[in-house]
């Protein structure tokens, strides 16, 4: 696992960034994978179609809406994933933005890029345990219709808490907050990509790299 | 029924529901009234299997888990015991109260504070008491904080005997960071009656934080761990009884006394591990220690007690307190840190400051920033109370003395909050004279501390400093007090030294001296300035000596580094404050101002330096050509040069430096305040004074110190689409006001038609549109 740093400085704002916002997100990239490995818990839904969104049920809940029937349309299965650079990347960010405010927004911003890495790790076991099936992209409550409000019993059905120590507040943010929940499909059919680029994206009229003309390459 | 305390606890109540049809997402401790039978059976399988404990089903029946189900806690607790103690009275087992984690974080990871917590958990344990619980069992813990609360409530609204277990993962610690160590400390010091953990990991990985529990307690050590790890497909559990209870035998080598099991175990696996031996155990402790959550300190070694925050001479300190500068505190505490104290005293008593919610809150603001173990300086019994209250893992207290009075009233509460305390050799008559007078105090301050159950190691004795070109005798009695306290009663002993030097030309000398004087006389914490690197110096240079430092290593990597600062910092010297600015260089800006200010005044130095410097760097990076880390140096850099001029107009008694006031604060519902954050830092560095509300922070409370304080902006921010309708509510209560101020919005989800929208006057993209916001709003004022 590596933390991707050209991410990391685009999740500042610094697009390409010059030569010292690479170099103090290097170090501090480097001294986050030091210091905190992901840690992530996933399980295995079987999938089935309704009317009002996709039903799982040895959870008993329902992803509710369009965007999750259309991205497990061919599925028979769904992976629920939840990672976390847990509470210890809060203190070292506390500790942090009390000593240097530079370099506690880079330390941010390498935290975003971690937690991903961690999914694409956690997606790289599910892949070697699944070896015969397609993967539909990584998709999250919030996105489109899925509503946020499905945190709370995403987080139940993988005994969150109790595994991962995450929990979520009144309003559906995860603590700690450098948390991520995802799905993914599982196919006998490949997948194609779905909800990845501009044209997916809830950010797109309101988007600085496309005002400069430019994307964030997510 | 006299309690005798079970050795053999029972196994998973969740994996035995599951088994007999709990649907997924159900709360289990409603069927407590909906399917008693079914619970039932669980206690009953677990009662013949020979636990000789069972624990009722009320993990989660604390009211935040049970809101919204139609069960209030005392409905489904009651229900929960009475069926426990019907199947628990056959076998003769206990009924154990489970409580569980809330479900919320506490502060200042998540948004509860620890009062409400405690309020949760003393209902829980009220009325499982009243239920008629033997015991109460507090498991599955991750945040010591939430761990205090639950205990603290345990302790005071019942007189039932508490076991408490945390959970820890494959790195040894649990997921909030704290270690066995700091957990076994602080909970034994709360008063529970035995330690433990619980779930985690399988037995077979659970050596090493059994054996580190045992190494820092003298109570009995439970282990109840997993059956293995759950299957990601099939969710089975993979060790089965046999070799749960091989890997259970090798945890009561190691250290457990107290067996039993957590998620995926059942009956058979306690049956499996009823007759492992337990063996004899000497359980004494003979090193003290005080700790955060993740940092624990063991007495018995040169430890440095940071002193800097104390506002006694400081005129700095005096207005940030007085001005509730919590940020100026915890700078504070920072700086200590990274000079290399390992435990900083905190005293925040001047007059026209409440020291009963200053003590508490500067801890706590501290705490979230600073990883240290404090020690709590007060003669205010009450704020001494209020701040042990809070204190997240052991603290220690400076002080007591032999006053009948202080004896009275401090020892109870180092006793009930298990802190260690700092005992001064002085008493009604005053400062013996002598080395044998200050001695018969220790020993009597030791002796009473005793008595009332606090134990020895964790009193430490102050002999107390003399100025000795007032009193020349008394150093000789103040070393030898050190050395008959050390030789005599075997416990630590602290020293304030820097007031020996009081009065003389060349006091680093005298005081660097009379330092190695008391380290041979034994003395093991020296209170001192960490800042001073002499003094620091002179430390690492005596535990060479003492053979602390092994093989050298942290003295020479000291010199090392230094080395290679003076090496790289070698600036121009001609370099002026806007360059030291516009490069981040914090240490040169400081140095810079410092010699500025000698002939020059404050207000100009920002006026023509500092602010034109950052206003460079802010138009740099809106042609995009530095970036928010560079910016944000440069307002650091900027700080330290506004740090000096504060510094020097709190001394020449000017009031402030303060060219007006604003309001920042992330609103209602969310905690991401990074961007608040950035926005302050640089905020502050062109003289205005910011108050910080910190994050998810209600509209009234934002209103309300818009009213005190008058200031005429109020920023808000909000990061999540969630939370933006608690901006709208803020917005519209601000602009209620009689006089109401004007609002700047930001935050990634605002834009500027919503600002417009919600009523707020401005929105303020990023940063410099934030600076841009409140340089016309004081133009105006000003």
């Amino acid at each position: 696992m590596k933390i991707n740093v050209a991410d990391a400085v685009r999740y500042m704002g610094a697009g390409e960034g010059n030569e010292e916002t690479r170099r103090m997100a290097e170090e501090t990239a480097a001294e986050l994978e030091k210091r905190i490995t992901p840690r992530y818990t996933w399980r295995v839904f079987r999938t089935e179609m309704r009317p009002d969104g996709v039903f799982l049920p040895e959870a008993g809940e329902i992803l509710a809406g369009n965007l999750a029937k259309k991205m497990l349309a061919e599925c028979d299965a769904a992976v629920i994933l939840l990672c976390t650079l847990g509470a210890e990347f809060e203190a070292m960010q506390r500790a942090l933005e009390a000593r240097d405010m530079a370099r506690a927004v880079v330390l941010d911003a390498c935290g975003s890029a971690w937690v991903e890495a961690g999914c694409d790790a956690a997606e790289e076991e599910i892949a070697a345990r699944f070896p015969e099936k397609y993967r539909t992209d990584r998709f999250s409550s919030g996105y489109g219709d899925l509503p946020l409000e499905s945190q709370g019993w995403i987080l139940r059905v993988l005994n969150a808490g109790r595994r991962l120590g995450v929990t979520e507040t009144a309003s559906h943010l995860l603590i700690p907050s450098k948390s991520v929940t995802a799905i993914i499909g599982l196919s006998d059919k490949p997948q194609g990509a779905k909800i990845r680029g501009c044209a997916y994206c809830s950010l797109r009229g309101n988007c600085s790299y496309r005002e400069r003309g430019t994307f964030c390459g997510v | 029924m006299a309690f005798k305390m079970p050795m053999l606890l029972d196994g998973a109540m969740g994996t035995m529901l599951q088994r007999s049809g709990l649907k997924p997402g159900e709360i289990p401790e409603t069927k407590n009234v909906t399917d008693p039978d079914m619970i039932r059976a669980v206690y009953r399988a677990y009662a013949e299997a020979g636990s000789q404990a069972v624990y009722a089903n009320t993990f989660g029946a604390n009211r935040q888990k049970l809101a919204g189900t139609g069960f209030t806690p005392r409905e489904v607790i009651t229900a929960a015991i009475r069926t426990a103690r019907e199947e628990a009275d056959k076998t003769g087992a206990m009924v154990g109260l489970d409580i569980g984690p809330i479900g919320t974080m506490l502060a200042p990871l998540g948004t509860m504070s620890f009062e409400e917590a405690y309020d949760i958990f003393a209902e829980m344990m009220r009325i499982g008491e009243e239920a008629g619980a033997d015991m109460i069992a507090i498991e599955t813990m991750s945040d010591l904080y939430e761990t205090k609360a639950a205990l603290l409530a345990a302790k005071e609204q019942t007189k039932l005997p508490v076991y408490v277990t945390m959970s820890f993962d494959a790195t040894g610690r649990t997921f909030t960071g704290c270690t066995p160590a700091s957990m076994s400390r602080t909970l034994e010091g709360l008063g529970a009656d035995a330690v433990g953990v619980n779930c985690s990991l399988g037995p077979a990985e659970m050596g090493n934080i059994i054996r580190e529990i045992r190494a820092n307690t003298t109570l009995p050590v439970i282990a109840k761990p997993n059956a293995g790890l759950p299957d990601p497909v099939t969710g089975a559990y993979g060790v089965g009884p046999e070799e749960f209870a091989q890997d259970m035998a090798a945890l009561a080598e190691a250290g457990a006394d107290i067996l039993g099991g957590c998620c995926g175990t059942d009956p058979d696996y306690i049956r499996a591990i009823r007759e492992i031996p337990r063996p004899e155990r000497h359980t004494a402790m003979d090193r003290g220690a005080v700790c955060t959550p993740s940092v624990c300190r063991e007495t018995g070694k040169i430890m440095v007690i940071g002193e800097r925050i104390n506002p006694t001479g400081k005129k700095r300190l005096q207005q940030a307190l007085l001005e509730e500068d919590l940020d100026f505190l915890v700078d504070l505490a920072v700086r200590q840190m990274d000079a290399g104290a390992d435990i900083l005293d905190v005293n925040v008593g001047y007059p026209g400051v409440d020291e009963v919610s200053m003590l508490p809150r500067a801890v706590q603001a501290i705490q979230a920033a600073v990883d240290l173990p404090l020690q709590l300086d007060t003669t205010n019994p009450e704020a001494l109370e209020a701040a042990l209250r809070v204190y997240n893992g052991k603290a220690a207290v400076n002080s007591v003395n032999g006053k009948e009075e202080s004896l009275a009233t401090v020892l109870p509460l180092v006793k009930k909050y298990g802190a260690a305390v700092v005992g001064l050799t002085l008493d009604e008559q005053g400062i013996p004279a002598t080395a044998e007078g200050r001695f018969a105090i220790a020993e009597r301050i030791l002796n009473r501390a005793v008595a009332i159950g606090i134990p020895r190691e964790d009193v430490w004795i102050d002999c107390l400093t003399l100025t000795v070109s007032a009193q020349q005798e008394q150093a000789a009695e103040t070393l030898k007090a050190v050395r008959m306290v050390t030789e005599k009663l075997g416990i630590p002993t602290v020293l304030g030294v820097s007031n020996i030097s009081f009065g003389l030309p060349n006091r680093m000398l005298v005081t660097q001296a009379f330092l190695m004087s008391a380290f041979e006389a034994g003395l093991k914490m020296p209170i001192l300035n960490p800042n001073q690197q002499e003094m620091m110096d002179m430390v690492a240079a005596r535990k060479v000596l003492n053979g602390e430092d092994e093989a050298c290593r942290a003295y020479v990597d000291r010199f090392a580094e230094a080395a290679a600062e003076t090496k790289t910092a070698v600036p121009a010297a001609d370099m002026t404050l806007k360059d030291a600015i516009r490069r981040g260089l914090r240490k040169e800006a400081g140095r810079i101002t410092a010699a500025a200010l000698q002939s020059g005044s404050g207000i100009e130095i920002v006026e023509q330096e500092l602010i034109p410097a950052l206003e460079q760097v802010g138009a740099e990076y809106e042609q995009g050509r530095v970036f928010l880390p560079q910016l944000l140096s440069a307002a650091q850099a900027a700080q330290e040069a506004f740090g000096q001029i504060k510094e020097a107009m709190a001394r020449s008694g000017a009031k402030s430096a303060d060219r007006g006031t604003l309001i920042m604060a992330t609103v209602q519902g969310d905690i991401h305040d990074i961007g608040k954050n950035i926005v302050i830092t640089v905020l502050e560095n062109y003289g205005w004074r910011v108050i910080d509300l910190g994050r998810d922070v209600a509209p009234e409370t934002i209103v309300r110190k818009a009213e005190e304080s008058g200031a005429p902006l109020v920023g808000l921010s909000a990061l999540m689409t969630t939370t933006l309708p608690a901006m709208a509510e803020t917005v519209r209560q601000l602009k209620a006001m009689k006089k109401p101020p004007r609002v700047m919005v930001g935050g990634a989800v605002v834009t500027a038609d919503y600002a417009a929208h919600i009523g707020a006057d401005d929105y303020a993209k990023d940063v410099r549109d934030a600076v841009k916001i409140a340089q016309s709003v004081f133009s105006c004022e000003g």
